[in-house]
């Protein structure tokens, strides 16, 4: 237990940050339409901690779960689960923090070097040193990366799982077509045009940043570079990989187009056409798993995501920080070191939640052949990704270099603009968003 | 006003026999030239009390959850600040860096003059047509009614999700419609141009409320006006133009403020439907605005922008203002 005396030196009273930040939390919120509420005070020692946490009912009932192993196990730990939706998550969290009364423990994905980089979570080295963790032989080595800055730990991994290709086994045996468990850049373009036809598409596509990066790296190419951190995405590794993106689709015309994902539907998408049978392949993450087993409209199996140059592929990705508000950071730490421990994780695999970050559980026979699911697929794809997996650049800047690419990229998966021009105009707006923020 | 507030002695008026002297011409001047005050009746006095009883939780939630966070964000937008740390003064270099060198700021401010000029003009014209429409004597108007005021009911998610449907490029109704008359449809929310009259169109789906409060005041306008018409010799299109058009002023002007103001403020269309793209094309100032504050962290630069905003509004809502007393007719005024 942690005394008064520990509290963290980032976390003051009324200070004039914390006013500022109850009232521009206010004022956005009020211009913006969008409410925002604080969890209450926290902190005390016989006060519960909150925790944040976005997601559906799967990842509420998951959490709840595992924060009532965590009051059996340590019971003077309780922890009151908050869920926010995905959509508000940001600004609700960003509003707690800045008012003074974050969470204690929040769950951060892509911006956790938003908050890392200005102090706004807490770093968890000395928890997990004097904790004994060992890291890489609790995540693997690649993890744990993604959840640190400048050098220092800022959270543990909680749920982690390489992308990986979902393929329909009825189309592929109706057109002969073998299993795409080992299938390079040009198997796809050349089983995909196998498969394309009667209204079916091949390959749903690589439209989403974990997918075009992976095919990025694959190619040995990287969006910035490691030393100097600038954008780097006009070399020719970058633009070769795009160029093949594009060409599935007006090329080899084995992915649909935009314009056919709006004639589908206004929530059509590579995971919802995949599921109707329009779409014989899809590559994204293992949420699709639990979906399309309770939907059971099709026959389908899981295989490694698709390999070019080299090995590549990104995860999906959260982990379990401590905010600056937090008063007692090492019950949070406490706490966290359980959730993400190998008996608190079965549950993420019992409920058919994620991938366990945990690779004691993601390598044990209750993920490779879950309870809940009644057919029989090669599970084993997660834990024999864990090697091809890459960190992506998560700077502080993550989500508007994001947007600045994206935003570059609109002619080119409309087909108007090729690779080389869409990533030139990416290239100049990145290196200006880095510039105004570098300043 | 003074002259209502509770609690202050009356100020005694001067010696009866003496009449006060006449200073029409004369600037007041020192404790003469106050207003004689009467005594507040206990009437008077309760009712004013109330007057404050009941306006109070107005004005502490003005100025606690509006003025408070308004002058805040004056002094915010004149600093960096990622909304966690310690905001660092800049002056005036947010408004500088928006108004010089920030494309996407202008795109924005571009989009959201279009959206705002050509969709609340559209929906007040659409808004008083149907209202006259609505107002004839035909059978199963009520039913019109209640069809024409339904979308302003349905939530703006919903609404949303529709018309991506209706606007969907090949399978889309609205595409299948050009089609019969042999026109091709744009691919409506993928071309930079038409993803704005596509937000357009979701806007005037909502005309109802306006059309409503619309209609509400062509009841109110005497029968004896359009009688004395008819027997004049005036047409239909003359008793609508001379007669319904200016008895419905006030209300056209209020949907016009209104309309203003929520159309500059317009977030939801954009954010559901297009987030803005392709490539900034549908981009908005408060779509902007709230990626700027939630997802860039930018807190400072986006007050900043959202004073460029309450200036932008404040200055269509003047001229619309200044210029009402040209169109809008009043019937009070007729005893001027």
């Amino acid at each position: 237990m942690v005394g008064p005396a520990s509290v963290s030196p980032a976390s003051p009273g009324l200070s004039r940050r914390t006013l500022l930040g109850g009232l521009a939390g206010t004022g956005a919120a009020a211009l913006t339409g969008c409410s925002g509420s604080g969890p209450g005070e926290s902190g005390g020692n016989k006060e519960p901690m909150v925790m944040t946490v976005w997601g559906g009912d799967t990842d509420k009932i998951a959490y709840q779960t595992r924060l009532d192993a965590l009051k059996q196990a340590h019971p003077d730990l309780v922890v009151d689960l908050q869920m926010i939706p995905s959509g508000q998550y940001a600004q609700k969290v960003q509003t707690m923090i800045s008012g003074g009364h974050g969470p204690d423990i929040l769950e951060l994905a892509e911006t956790i070097n938003v908050y890392s980089s200005k102090s706004q979570i807490v770093p968890q080295d000395e928890y997990i040193a004097e904790a004994g963790l060992d890291l890489t032989g609790q995540f693997g080595e690649r993890m744990p990366q993604y959840f640190q800055y400048e050098g220092r730990q800022y959270a543990l991994p909680d749920r982690s799982g390489a992308m990986i290709t979902y393929w329909n086994k009825e189309h592929f045996e109706a057109k002969g077509v073998p299993a795409p468990t080992d299938w390079t850049w040009d198997d796809l373009i050349s089983y995909g045009k196998e498969l394309t036809g009667d209204g079916k598409f091949a390959h749903a596509g690589f439209n989403w940043w974990p997918l075009w990066m992976s095919l990025i790296h694959q190619n040995g190419g990287t969006v910035l570079d490691p030393e100097s951190g600038q954008p780097t995405l006009t070399m020719p590794e970058c633009v070769e990989a795009m160029q093949f993106v594009q060409d599935l689709t007006y090329r080899h015309k084995i992915v649909p187009t935009p314009r056919d994902y709006q004639n589908w539907g206004p929530d059509a998408g590579g995971d919802s056409m995949f599921a109707a049978g329009n779409i014989s392949i899809s590559t994204t993450g293992f949420w699709n798993i639990g979906t399309l087993a309770k939907a059971g409209k099709i026959d389908f199996d899981l295989a490694p995501f698709i390999a070019g140059k080299q090995r590549a592929v990104c995860a999906s990705f959260n982990g379990l920080a401590i905010s600056r508000t937090c008063k007692r950071p090492k019950d949070a730490f406490t706490a966290i070191a359980f959730l993400t421990g190998a008996e608190a994780q079965r549950t993420i695999i019992d409920l058919g939640q994620d991938v366990p970050a945990n690779l004691e559980v993601q390598n044990s026979e209750q993920f490779l052949k879950p309870k809940w699911l009644k057919k029989d697929l090669s599970m084993e794809v997660f834990p024999e990704s864990a090697d091809a997996i890459f960190v992506p650049p998560l700077i502080p800047e993550w989500n508007e270099m994001i947007k600045a690419i994206d935003d570059s990229l609109a002619g080119f998966w409309q087909g108007t603009e090729d690779a080389a021009t869409a990533l030139g105009k990416a290239q100049e707006r990145v290196t200006a968003v880095f510039a105004r923020s570098r300043r | 006003m003074t002259d209502t507030v509770p609690g202050r002695p009356a100020i005694p008026a001067g010696p009866a026999a003496d009449p006060p002297p006449d200073r029409r011409h004369e600037p007041p001047s020192g404790s003469e030239a106050r207003p004689a005050r009467r005594r507040m009746s206990p009437m008077r006095r309760r009712e004013a009390l109330l007057f404050y009883l009941f306006i109070s939780p107005w004005v502490v939630g003005f100025v606690v959850f509006l003025l408070g966070p308004m002058v805040a964000s004056i002094y915010l937008s004149l600093t960096d600040w990622d909304s966690f740390t310690e905001p660092v003064f800049v002056g005036l270099e947010n408004y500088v860096r928006l108004l010089t060198d920030d494309p996407v700021f202008w795109q924005s401010v571009g989009n959201t003059f279009v959206y705002a000029l050509v969709a609340v003009p559209l929906g007040m014209i659409i808004a008083l047509g149907l209202a006259n429409l609505l107002n004839k004597q035909v059978r199963g108007r009520r039913f019109f009614r209640t069809v024409i005021y339904l979308p302003a009911l349905v939530p703006i998610v919903a609404g949303a999700l529709i018309f991506k449907m209706v606007l969907a490029p090949d399978a889309g109704i609205l595409n299948r419609g050009l089609g019969l008359l042999g026109i091709t449809g744009p691919h409506w929310l993928l071309d930079p141009f038409w993803v704005k009259p596509a937000i357009i169109l979701l806007s005037l789906w909502g005309t109802g409320g306006a059309t409503v409060l619309l209609l509400a005041a062509m009841k109110g306008i005497p029968r004896e006006l359009y009688e004395a018409a008819e027997l004049d010799g005036a047409s239909g299109f003359q008793q609508f133009w001379r007669i319904t058009v200016p008895q419905v002023t006030p209300v056209l002007f209020f949907n016009l403020i209104l309309g203003l103001i929520g159309a500059f403020q317009v977030f939801g269309q954009v954010y559901i439907m297009t987030g803005g793209g392709p490539d900034n094309a549908s981009q908005m100032i408060v779509p902007l605005l709230f990626s700027e504050a939630f997802e860039f962290f930018h807190m400072g630069y986006a007050s900043a922008m959202s004073w460029i905003l309450f200036l932008i509004v404040l200055g269509f809502t003047l001229i619309a203002f200044r210029t009402s007393r040209l169109w809008v007719f009043y019937e009070a005024e007729v005893d001027r």
